[in-house]
């Protein structure tokens, strides 16, 4: 079996949409918004491989976000060096602390797992906030460099953090369809499926489930330091919050858990949604917005648990079939 | 060492209010294994209650507590009938979605209707503060605390001692043996919210007597809960008692030894570790 | 597969379909390069929480925004403010009006960054103001500065912001390092007036946030420029529902004088933990927010009375300064409560703004930056109890400054700087147990 997957329609199809998409919509709020979509599908996408595929689910992805982001910034204010290397450092250090956690929390139970994620985003997000030496509650400025790839910043417009977003998209997808027709990927389905039969034909649940967990690690560190860059100023209020965990979480489960392109659906109507219902309510002081917000959550999810992807199925299901 | 006995005493106290919005929270979790996410936002529908019942009826939180657990009740099978029935054939995660998506909307339609403004209840019959020896107890506290016992225990009696009590028990234990001894397991499931939403109501009429009340509020209390719960072991009301005051204690203790930015995370480290040694949680069923 | 095709276009075309409405420009009151034309209105944009913790004190911020829009663009010449003789508008733009276009930050700093830069592309402000909170001020700025707008910031505090060497930011606002230091300015002069009943040692109470953190670093900082002594230091986490064992670490510290930097829960919740615990300081120094707050009173009832805090605006200046009853007044007819530090600072953040576009008789952000930095507003012309507007080269206004207020009968009540005081200073505070 090939090790990278050949480009099929779907894969096509969403290059291309990605492209129409800015020379559609130019304006900057539009690629905001990209910007936002694919960020949050590459981060759906990269929770995916451990939540969807393996089954944990984990409310404290926040953590490697915010890993990834102070990783790459404290380098770069510190030692002058290149958010691309930082990334990487990000990245790796990401996978650590995932297999650090994963190996004595992953035999715990599915709502003790998630409750014990959540709580060890909280130790971080308060332990970061009062470590004085990488700013502490005040944050950090990242250096504002002139526009170029090498310095991973474009002032004058938005549409190459729109490119590279796009590329982290593709990079966590790519790693989604690669796990999915590895032998990795039946291993961790089997295991999200029934762990005990799993493990007795000889699968070591702890090692896959722990490779998923460094994957998903970096993945989501990668994309924290694309924050850093994007917006110039973190904190740990913007990069480890639960709220931020949760929304990751969602985006995949709204789209459809354990399914390649439930992120990127996801996303897709999370954060349109969001940017819409804010910009036309917001202004009101009421949160009119996160009324319609919440209710929609709600509805989409009694009307279609299965999400957004089941909806899909559904619907394909009463198109006349092919021939 | 008075300085160690007043915030021990005041840990108590918390530690008290805390085990019983957990109580409300595990019973639900453990009859139908439901994770009510939106548990911190029934809380601050429930303070909501007390204070508009004291603001525009004039009644004395402690005097409107029964009917603010009522009505929170009723809201509990309200959301069980309306959202969470629907959502019981779909996946976990699905489940997670709603009552998160429903915490969302509870959150912005309390700030839509009340605004985002903080209330406070005034003087009540509850104001004040007494000594026992070195130690001062603010009467508010201790009343909200004497209130979460004693509430705790008519919880305890419902579930030791009625027959309704024991059909929910055993809806908690096995769902399908529940069911093959003709016990109507989608009445309990109900009986379940209106019981657990009723205990969160019982917390929020009581926290609303010194409390501050906002929107928001709910964020403050929610995951607090939630450790609570797992420390205890789901599904335990004993547990959620027992760890609620554990995690009161803890966390004011901590807040004197370490630096009090920290006392909360030192709360949850305790959780790690106890769920490491012992997953079930302190109390819960292996 | 085709399917699959279906789906994702859908999506694309649902997203972007969705993003319509923010892409459109706006309507009229589109600035144009035609010389000599001049708009039929001005627009300003404002991002603020409005949703979220803080957004009471965004709707307060609103309100006065409002307020001064409201009384430019009428020409209330009864005001003895600037531009309000005028007839109505920007004279010198030929009466054009203020438009205020708000948006929501939430609170958070990408969300601020975003809608500046939707406020400035799409909807062609010609300045931009807010944000409130000092991590959304620094991101929104940020974007103005790239997009070459000015970015005039009426109420945060953080002295960061004026550290980044930007061109286009510009605070009317002292920052928390001067209001540190007006602390013990205020605490000498205190001593001077009950000589041996001022302490020389403190200690700190403080949310674990910028805000509090800053505050902590500059009282430190300043202690030991005027020779007190800072015993400790107490950090807590914003959401605690428990505040005793921060309490019983300030009574272990036995410094005579409280520091703290609270928002309103907090504080609500440290003053009761106070009196129940009965712990017992010559003062406490408030550096405002919470206890500022229109509801902080309301909320604490009789507790509060002889708290201090520092303070940048209070009802009574209208005593010795009318404009200020003035407009408190119609404020308060309008929006059912008086003003306070936050609507003060932001209605005179507009009165700025508009001086700048009017003497720069043009909507060019080069042509207002310029203007800004020529602002001189005197002291008469505005509601605040500074000695007038003028900004440095880092863009920060150097003639404002703090005042102390207390809580008497319910009120607060200016007691420093002396020349300002409407009541004379109660000192030290009696104990919770002799009241």
């Amino acid at each position: 079996m090939s090790v990278v997957p050949r480009p099929g329609l779907p894969v096509i199809a969403l290059v291309a949409a990605a492209l129409v998409y800015p020379l559609a919509f130019g304006s900057p709020a539009a690629i905001n918004v990209g910007v936002l979509i694919l960020l949050f599908a590459a981060l759906g996408t990269a929770w995916n491989l451990l939540g969807g595929y393996a089954g944990q689910i984990s409310f404290g992805h926040a953590v490697f976000f915010g890993i990834g982001a102070y990783t790459s910034t404290v380098l770069l204010k510190e030692a002058g060096l290149s958010p691309w290397l930082g990334m990487l450092a990000g990245a790796a250090l990401a996978a650590l602390a995932a297999v650090l956690l994963g190996v004595p929390t992953f035999r715990l139970a599915g709502h003790y797992f998630a409750i014990a994620t959540i709580v060890i985003g909280e130790i971080a997000h308060t332990v970061v906030r009062n470590l004085d030496a990488i700013g502490g509650a005040r944050g950090l400025f990242l250096p504002i460099l002139p526009t170029s790839l090498v310095n991973y910043q474009f002032h004058n417009s938005r549409l190459p953090y729109y490119g590279i977003a796009f590329g982290l998209y593709a990079l966590a997808l790519a790693a989604t369809l690669m796990v999915e027709r590895r032998r990795i990927g039946y291993y961790l389905r089997a295991i999200r499926e029934d762990p005990t039969a799993s493990r007795s034909v000889g699968v070591s649940v702890l090692q896959y489930k722990l490779a998923a967990a460094a994957l998903s690690a970096a993945l989501t560190a990668i994309c924290g330091t694309f924050y850093a860059q994007y917006v110039l100023f973190i904190d740990s209020d913007s990069v480890f919050p639960l709220s931020l965990s949760i929304l990751i979480a969602l985006t995949a489960i709204l789209g459809g858990a354990g399914r390649a392109y439930g992120p990127l659906l996801g996303a897709g109507v999370l954060v349109p949604l969001s940017e819409i219902t804010r910009i036309a309510f917001g202004g009101t002081g009421r949160g009119a917005d996160l009324v319609i917000y919440g209710a929609l959550i709600v509805l989409i999810s009694v009307a279609q648990p299965g999400g957004i992807a089941a909806l899909g199925d559904a619907l394909r299901r009463r198109l006349p079939q092919p021939a | 060492m008075e300085i160690v006995a007043q915030t021990v005493a005041s840990g108590v106290l918390l530690g008290l209010i805390l085990a019983l919005s957990a109580a409300g929270l595990t019973l639900i979790w453990g009859v139908m294994d439901i994770v009510n996410f939106a548990h911190g936002d029934f809380l601050m529908l429930g303070m909501y209650a007390s204070f508009f019942a004291w603001a525009v009826l004039g009644l004395d939180p402690l005097l409107a507590l029964p009917g603010v657990v009522a009505a929170l009740g009723l809201f509990g099978v309200v959301v069980y009938l309306g959202v969470i029935r629907p959502v019981l054939r779909g996946s976990v995660l699905a489940q997670i979605f709603a009552t998160f998506g429903l915490g969302i909307l509870l959150r912005g339609v309390a700030q839509f209707v009340f605004t985002a403004d903080y209330r406070q209840i005034g003087d009540t019959m509850a104001t004040g503060s007494f000594a026992v020896g070195p130690v001062h107890l603010g009467l508010p506290q201790t009343i909200a605390a004497l209130g979460a016992l004693i509430v705790s225990g008519l919880l305890f009696a419902l579930l030791d001692r009625t027959t309704v009590g024991t059909a929910l028990r055993a809806t908690a234990e096995d769902r399908r043996a529940a069911e093959l001894m003709g016990i109507d397991t989608r009445r309990m499931f109900a009986l379940a919210w209106a019981v657990g939403a009723g205990c969160v109501g019982a917390a929020a009429g009581l926290l609303a007597i010194y409390f501050p009340i906002f929107p928001d509020v709910g964020a403050v209390f929610g995951l607090l809960a939630f450790v609570t719960v797992a420390l205890g072991g789901f599904g335990s009301v004993g547990g959620a008692m027992l760890a609620g005051v554990l995690i009161g204690v803890v966390t004011s203790v901590a807040g004197l030894i370490f630096d009090p930015a920290y006392k909360f995370t030192v709360a949850y480290l305790l959780y790690l570790v106890v769920l490491v040694i012992r997953p079930q949680g302190l109390l819960g069923r292996a | 597969m085709r399917a699959w095709l279906a789906h994702l276009a859908a999506v694309v075309v649902i997203a972007a379909a969705c993003v319509q409405p923010g892409a459109s420009p706006a309507g009229e009151g589109q600035p144009t390069a035609a010389a000599g034309v001049f708009p039929k209105e001005v627009a300003i944009g404002a991002v603020y929480p409005l949703t979220g913790a803080l957004a009471p004190t965004g709707v307060d911020l609103k309100n006065g925004i409002d307020l001064a829009v409201e009384l430019i663009n009428s020409g209330r010449s009864d005001f003895d403010l600037p531009l309000l003789k005028d007839g109505g508008g920007l004279r010198n733009l030929g009466g054009a009006k203020l438009k205020v276009i708000f948006a929501d930050s939430a609170g958070d700093p990408a969300k601020g960054q975003s809608e500046t830069e939707r406020l400035i592309t799409s909807d062609k402000v010609a300045v931009m103001t807010g944000a409130f909170q000092s991590a959304v001020t620094a991101t929104a700025s940020q974007a103005a500065e790239r997009l070459q707008v000015p970015f005039v910031n009426a109420e945060s505090s953080s002295p960061t912001l004026v550290a980044r060497d930007f061109k286009w930011f510009f605070r009317s606002t002292p920052d928390d390092s001067m209001f540190a230091e007006n602390f013990f300015q205020f605490l000498d002069d205190a001593a001077k007036r009950f000589p041996g009943q001022v302490a020389k040692k403190v200690v700190i109470l403080h949310t674990d946030d910028l805000f509090g953190s800053d505050v902590n670093k500059f009282v430190r900082q300043f202690a030991e420029k005027y020779t007190y002594e800072v015993v400790g230091s107490v950090g807590y986490k914003l959401t605690a529902p428990d505040l005793t064992s921060e309490i019983q670490r300030l009574k272990a510290s036995a410094a005579p004088i409280l520091i703290e930097a609270s928002y309103l829960a907090d504080a609500t919740l440290a003053i009761r933990t106070l009196k129940q615990q009965d712990v017992n300081f010559q003062g406490v120094l408030a550096m405002d927010a919470g206890f500022v707050d229109t509801k902080f009173i309301p909320n604490v009832g009789k507790d509060a009375e002889y708290m201090l805090t520092r303070e940048v605006w209070a009802k009574d200046l209208g005593t010795r300064k009318p404009i200020v009853k003035q407009v408190n007044d119609l404020f308060r007819s309008k929006y059912g409560t008086d003003m306070n530090g936050s609507s003060a600072r932001a209605f005179t953040g507009i009165f700025v703004i508009a001086d700048a576009i009017n003497r720069a008789r043009s909507i060019d952000p080069v042509k207002i930056q310029e203007a800004l930095k020529q602002t001189n507003i005197p002291a008469p012309q505005i509601v605040m109890p500074w000695d007038g507007i003028q900004f440095d080269a880092r863009g920060q206004n150097t003639k404002g400054r703090g005042i102390m207020v207390q809580i008497q009968g319910g009120e607060y009540v200016t007691v420093w700087p002396l020349e300002l005081a409407s009541k004379p200073l109660i000192w030290p505070m009696p104990e919770w147990t002799k009241r």
